[in-house]
């Protein structure tokens, strides 16, 4: 997708138009289901929320200092620390799995990718319940604990349970961009820098990881926000104790009907994500112009 | 140091598919509770099927997915066809647009849907299901069909008009028919991406309308069942084989960008 260029067809002296109205379609459909609905929660966030449940308009920042609350704070707190750790986890993992298949011979390359992508085109909520089986009580990881005498009831709901599954559930797309930028470095240049006496750490921190560094940093940005806007897995493998953002989120617009305050979280989402795409963007842009230069 | 690389990576292999294959198993499961395995049954599948709830939710997910992702295939295909053949000022500006509903995380763009729909008094229901699919299905089609679309030799539809072809009937003879198996891709991805979304649909289903993933959530509130597993197995059959369909090839053009490096 990265390789598509500006066809240089002939311009036509007439049709000018043409693309424009080929574009219309899809832009409406952007302006009036995405951009404008992003636009009424950015105002809502500002909205007096009424106590029984509404939007009373006008403009406060009370939704934003009421985040700061220990209630929600403590959420907002948990659900970075969730969302870094399994960024972390999905890069260091992603970025292992994306190293093995690019240094596998070229036809075998397409085999090992699919079998990364099956698992990621299932269902998430499939995905995600496949591993109440394996967790619950009677299940094969309880069952083999008893067997070397720790004695434990069942792994759902717990941490390791939601750790697990969240990586499960983002570790392909962490995959993806870190095997496309690392597909692109020629595989000479291990053998140069085994040859000058580098060892395997010194190969990839000095070659590998900065050659790579476009994809590692959009695996990041695919892995850390949206972690936060994760609400099923907390509920279902976590039994619903230690809700992520995203819980907050739906609960604060199905339950509590205080929108104003779910728009400022999800405002709050919003700006983190923008933020990320930018310090990816500009990753991205160093690394290229490093390239090319 | 590349072997213990090798052998972690290989671990992780198994990681992906032992949840899978967990699943398969317990779905042959004879015993009431789902986690004891006591014997092959198919008696899960059988009350799958009889299960008239569940049918329902699955005629609405259907009905919402081939909707969704016909509408994002035929608006994909225009912006696809308008952003690679031809020249388009600000083009990056409109493919820009055209992605935001990637990195916008999905939770946001559900509860956004949702504000404006209420504040629009627009029920929730089918409709505003579909359009929310199709916000998430758009930008997924249109970029497979651009990736289809560049990879395409510009030399043929220049000597389909060299011979005296009408750009209709260039596009018609020549273009269309190279870009069918990218067409048929779009489709199925998005059909895909549809049916099994659950944050979206969260939000703009309504009261009323329930799609598969939605019923599949509120019956794991209570416990995972035998009979979901069975389902489960269907759905990741379901997955194999549009993975066949869409083949290995432009999967993987699809998911991991760029043209294939040369073979040696």
């Amino acid at each position: 997708m990265t390789t598509t260029t500006t066809t240089t067809s002939k311009p036509r002296s007439r049709g000018r138009a043409v693309p424009y109205l080929l574009l219309a379609p899809a832009i409406i459909i952007i302006t009036l289901l995405v951009i404008i609905p992003m636009i009424v929660i950015a105002r809502d966030s500002f909205a007096i929320s009424d106590p029984l449940g509404g939007n009373l308009g006008g403009f406060t920042l009370d939704n934003y200092a009421k985040l700061i609350d220990p209630v929600y704070a403590k959420t907002l707190g948990y659900s970075l620390g969730m969302a870094a750790i399994n960024a972390a986890v999905c890069l260091i993992v992603g970025y292992i799995v994306a190293f093995y298949i690019s240094t596998r011979a070229a036809s075998r390359q397409p085999v090992l990718l699919v079998l990364v992508i099956i698992p990621f085109l299932t269902d998430f909520l499939v995905r995600t319940f496949a591993w109440i089986n394996l967790l619950g009580s009677g299940g094969p990881i309880i069952s083999g604990l008893k067997l070397i005498g720790i004695e434990a009831s069942s792994l759902v709901p717990s941490q390791l349970a939601v750790t697990l599954s969240l990586l499960y559930a983002f570790l392909p797309v962490a995959v993806f961009p870190i095997y496309a930028s690392m597909r692109s470095i020629d595989p000479s240049l291990k053998e140069a820098a085994s040859d000058l006496g580098a060892g395997w750490w010194q190969t990839h921190a000095r070659v590998f990881v900065p050659l790579s560094a476009p994809g590692i940093a959009s695996a990041l940005m695919l892995t850390f926000v949206p972690t936060l806007g994760v609400f099923v897995i907390p509920v279902l493998l976590g039994g619903g104790k230690d809700p992520l953002v995203g819980n907050l989120i739906v609960t604060l617009f199905t339950e509590f009907r205080n929108e104003p305050l779910g728009a400022a979280l999800s405002m709050v989402v919003l700006l983190l994500m923008v933020l990320s795409a930018a310090i990816a963007g500009i990753v991205i842009r160093v690394v290229n112009s490093r390239k090319a230069a | 140091m590349d072997r213990v690389v090798a052998w972690i990576a290989r671990l992780v292999f198994v990681f992906l598919y032992i949840p899978i294959i967990a699943l398969v198993v317990y779905s042959f499961n004879s015993a009431d509770v789902s986690y004891r395995f006591e014997g092959f049954s198919l008696r899960w599948y059988a009350e799958l099927f009889a299960d008239q709830l569940l049918l329902d939710t699955l005629r609405t997910s259907a009905i919402v997915g081939v909707c969704a992702a016909l509408l994002a295939t035929i608006v994909g295909f225009l912006s696809a066809f308008a952003l690679v053949r031809f020249r388009v000022k600000g083009r990056a500006f409109f493919l820009g647009a055209i992605v935001i509903p990637l990195i916008v995380p999905e939770i946001v763009l559900g509860v956004s849907l949702l504000t404006v729909f209420s504040t629009a008094n627009v029920p929730t229901g089918l409709v505003t299901l579909i359009l929310g699919h199709v916000v998430i299905t758009l930008p997924l089609a249109t970029l497979v069909m651009m990736g289809a679309m560049s990879a395409l030799d510009p030399s043929l539809s220049e000597a389909a008009t060299d011979l005296g072809a009408t750009p209709w009937v260039t596009f018609r003879r020549i273009l269309f028919p190279l870009l069918r198996p990218a067409v048929l891709a779009a489709f199925l991805l998005s059909f895909t991406t549809s049916f099994s979304n659950i944050v979206i649909s969260t939000f703009t289903a309504g009261v009323g309308t329930t799609t598969l993933p939605l019923r599949i959530y509120s019956s794991l509130r209570t416990g995972l069942t035998p009979e979901l597993n069975a389902l489960g197995t269907l759905l990741v059959v379901f997955t194999l084989a549009i993975i066949l369909v869409v083949g290995v090839g432009q999967m993987r053009r699809i998911l991991a960008g760029g043209t294939p490096p040369p073979t040696n």
